[in-house]
């Protein structure tokens, strides 16, 4: 989707039209939960805060100031409401699970490797557990951009950069440098 | 620092692990897809002026304790202070709690005092209470979630409906 695809979106949904803000949540949802994801949120927080963030929006979606750039509107606006449920809950008993991406000691699922039938997807499943072992290795600021870079569909730096309250300037230096660390960790690390 | 060769191919298969591992819940998707029907285009906006769990201030320090939250929304004409407070089973300020699960009480006051009827709009769908002569409301336990306020007061007669921002409670 061009920038002026999403304008055209947004314009539209902000006149009712259903099928234009379905589109809107299809581009979106995945910076949208990958925010989440990043700031370490668990599965209820995590939902909590994309339900509360959608809900804002389409409150919010007639008086977008430039609504190319919607993307960064979601992105600050999930940023924020994960930064209020950290400190909220900082006070209560955590919810106990992890996310997938925080959980380093990951191991090889006996089950699961019994099940997987080819020698191709044997590979594919140890390169996944060592690719998130690595990812557990790296410095918070890496894993955190990282893991909003990997929403689907690709989020643009100016998204990454509101989610993570970064200059825009500094998300390809970095990713570059963090995308460097994860390649030496996985060499290294086996 | 200059792209690496193999950095895009890197970074496409971080996606698709994610896009395997961790995906956006379907039910998520959903919601987001039904935000859409909350919204309520004729109402006025109450937006979110204030939130006591940011904006801390001396005067904050003094009334907000870490179980309480303090939140204000404002449209032109009206103030809306709502205070929230985790709900304990069967002490949320005097209202009888039945689930044993700790809910969310919400406690306002619109500015000026007036009556009004106030729709807490969340998760469950919603509960209509009424505001007393002096803008005061209170709800009973509600589950933690999104939530939104839509008031009419008593006496707008021609004037739209008040909805506030939403947050997570």
């Amino acid at each position: 989707m061009e920038d002026a695809d999403i304008a055209r979106m947004v314009k539209a949904a902000a006149d009712g039209d259903k099928a234009a803000w379905q589109a809107i949540v299809e581009r979106f949802s995945g910076l949208v939960w990958s925010v989440t994801r990043a700031y370490r949120l668990g599965n209820a927080d995590a939902g909590d805060v994309c339900q509360t963030t959608w809900l804002r929006l389409a409150e919010h979606i007639h008086q977008i100031n430039d609504p190319a750039r919607v993307g960064a509107w979601l992105a600050t606006a999930t940023r924020r409401e994960c930064l209020r449920n950290i400190r909220v809950n900082a006070r209560t008993v955590p919810t106990g699970d992890v996310t997938w991406f925080d959980d380093s000691s990951a191991t090889g699922n006996p089950t699961e490797d019994a099940i997987l039938e080819s020698e191709g997807e044997r590979e594919a499943a140890q390169r996944a557990i060592a690719v998130r072992r690595a990812l557990g290795r790296l410095p918070d600021r890496c894993r955190e951009l990282l893991r909003v870079l990997m929403a689907s569909p690709p989020p643009s730096y100016a998204d990454v950069a509101a989610a993570l309250d970064l200059p825009i300037g500094s998300i390809g230096p970095t990713r570059a440098r963090c995308l460097r660390r994860l390649r030496q960790e996985l060499t290294a690390g086996i | 620092m200059s792209d690496e060769p193999g950095d895009e191919e890197l970074a496409e298969e971080l996606r698709r692990l994610a896009a395997q591992a961790d995906p956006v819940p379907t039910l998520l998707v959903q919601a987001a897809i039904d935000a859409f029907s909350w919204r309520d285009i004729d109402a006025e906006l109450a937006e979110l002026v204030f939130d006591s769990v940011f904006d801390t201030d001396e005067a904050t320090l003094v009334r907000s304790s870490p179980d309480r939250r303090m939140v204000s929304f404002k449209t032109p004409e009206l103030t809306i202070d709502v205070e929230v407070s985790v709900a304990v089973a069967g002490t949320a300020a005097g209202v009888e709690v039945a689930s044993a699960a700790p809910g969310r009480s919400v406690m306002g006051q619109i500015i000026p005092p007036q009556r009004a009827t106030v729709e807490i709009r969340h998760r469950e769908g919603g509960v209509t209470i009424e505001a007393d002569e002096l803008g005061r409301f209170q709800s009973e336990a509600l589950r933690s979630g999104p939530m939104s306020l839509r008031l009419r007061p008593a006496a707008s007669g021609e004037r739209p409906a008040v909805v506030t921002d939403w947050i997570s409670i």
